[in-house]
């Protein structure tokens, strides 16, 4: 305390001193000039116990390179805009020149801009699939083009040359894989009109394949799923389809012991009215006259009965096909 | 992912522990209503940017997804990898731009590319954040075993990108 007390009167007292030798300055420059600035130098040092700030002060400025201002100011008005944004890519304010705003914003007040603005980055953008653009690519891949074959210009025509329909699906997904277990299913269907049956194969066939035959749209479906591949898939189904298609054309052995009870339909032939009838027709013949049989079309008029049920339209035709087998005059 | 791995025992533990004290979630439902959402000061003078002013029931309304992946639509694979290697990829690049991210990072996948997008302040020179992104696109594709591509915005400064003080 006494010591800073005795550096404070004494640096007063030269102040004043300093003062005093500065005004006579004028008065006998020559002995005096040089004598108070070595004065003032001549302090006592002050011992920094604590840094202070001001020691730390000097700062390197550092040298930044000059920020390029955004690209679209230099952009031609009429620029090739699919070498600008050749390719997807997250926007960039400086290399779009449209005027664009984003966001929400309450009160009436503008929305943020493009610049600085993340919710522009991240919706997907289309800027590289302009129509210029698509055209182009259009272009550079119509080489690869091969012209539609001729002869199956309509739906009618390729329906016909090509029954089978095959249905697969390809997934695209954001992984490192490109597999997806999904793409495994296969589905084939084609129109039971284009199979050619027998009554009996018929009948088997739909016995054979249940409920993949839809009955109201004549359409036959394979769905395929149990196999790891969509190859392995695919094989098992025409596998399916070849094989229930022969398999219907086999006769069991146990196939001809089926009885009148086990029948879904009603057919005439294999029938007692057949057989009735025949005896009507063929009552009081001589013996080596040849046996009539009643017509198809009362087979079918009976057939018709039995099977749809009774309706005006079957008593009616059933009627008239009677009077027909018997001769009798209508009135 | 490499790094999982390591954790994969601890992992374990913790499975183990959990299922022999109880298996049901008692907590009360705070993170619901405080998730995402700032608190106002009395100096009203908190920085948000778009991202943090809205939150999370604004998304698909107001603000947008910050992952875009088809991981997360139904019957789809691999969600939780996707989920985890996003934390991964946003813990990398907020760690490795060092006090440069000003908003949140936009992970985008399509097909088996991963790009990344994401606002970053001009606090580096030009060379070194060449450097940094050729870094990070070599050091993340390689984890993530597909091409990383980082798509960068630069702001001057960091109050660029506020939308608004509370």
């Amino acid at each position: 305390m006494a010591a800073s007390l005795t550096r404070f009167l004494e640096r007063s007292q030269r102040t004043t001193h300093a003062a005093l030798s500065s005004v006579r300055l004028f008065s006998n420059s020559n002995q005096q000039q040089p004598q108070p600035e070595v004065e003032d130098d001549e302090e006592f040092r002050v011992l920094n116990l604590r840094p202070v700030k001001q020691q730390f002060q000097r700062r390197r400025d550092i040298k930044r390179d000059d920020v390029t201002p955004p690209r679209t100011t230099r952009m031609a008005v009429d620029q090739d805009w699919t070498a600008a944004w050749p390719g997807p890519r997250s926007f960039h304010p400086a290399s779009v020149p449209l005027p664009l705003r984003q966001g929400f914003t309450e009160r009436g007040a503008a929305a943020p801009s493009k610049f600085a603005n993340a919710e522009l980055m991240k919706i997907p953008n289309f800027l590289h699939l302009t129509p210029p653009a698509i055209r182009q690519q259009c272009e550079a891949i119509k080489k690869f083009c091969t012209p539609w074959p001729k002869g199956l210009e309509t739906n009618a025509k390729w329906r016909s040359h090509f029954p089978l329909e095959v249905i697969t699906t390809d997934y695209c997904q954001s992984l490192p894989t490109v597999r997806n277990p999904e793409a495994r299913r296969v589905t084939v269907s084609l129109k039971l009109s284009d199979l050619k049956f027998d009554d009996h194969a018929r009948d088997k066939f739909l016995r054979l394949v249940g409920e993949r035959y839809n009955k109201e749209t004549d359409v036959l479906t394979f769905v395929t799923d149990r196999c790891p591949l969509r190859k392995q898939n695919y094989d098992y189904a025409l596998y399916l389809l070849t094989a229930c298609y022969h398999e219907s054309f086999i006769t069991e052995p146990w196939e001809a012991t089926k009885s009148e009870t086990d029948m879904e339909v009603y057919l005439f032939e294999r029938n007692q009215a057949k057989r009735s009838t025949e005896a009507i027709l063929n009552w009081n013949a001589a013996e080596n006259a040849q046996k009539k049989s009643p017509s198809a079309s009362y087979a079918q008029s009976v057939e018709q009965l039995i099977n749809e049920g009774e309706n005006e339209y079957n008593l009616a035709k059933y009627k008239e096909e009677v009077m027909k087998m018997l001769n009798v005059p209508t009135q | 992912m490499n790094f999982l791995k390591k954790l994969a025992p601890q992992m374990a533990l913790a499975e183990s522990q959990l299922h022999k004290s109880a298996a049901l979630h008692t907590s009360a439902v705070c993170c619901r209503v405080q998730s995402g959402r700032y608190r106002i000061t009395t100096k009203r003078n908190r920085p948000l940017t778009y991202e943090m002013a809205n939150p999370p029931h604004f998304i698909g309304h107001r603000k947008s997804w910050n992952s875009w992946n088809t991981s997360t639509l139904k019957d789809s694979q691999r969600p939780s990898q996707t989920a985890i290697e996003d934390l991964f990829i946003r813990k990398f690049i907020t760690g490795t731009w060092h006090a440069l991210v000003c908003s949140e990072i936009i992970i985008k996948r399509q097909h088996n590319t991963i790009r990344v997008a994401s606002i970053i302040r001009q606090g580096i020179s030009p060379r070194k954040m060449y450097f940094l992104i050729g870094y990070t696109e070599e050091l993340l594709s390689y984890w993530m075993q597909c091409p990383v591509t980082l798509e960068l915005q630069t702001v001057a400064d960091k109050k660029d990108v506020v939308f608004k003080y509370i």
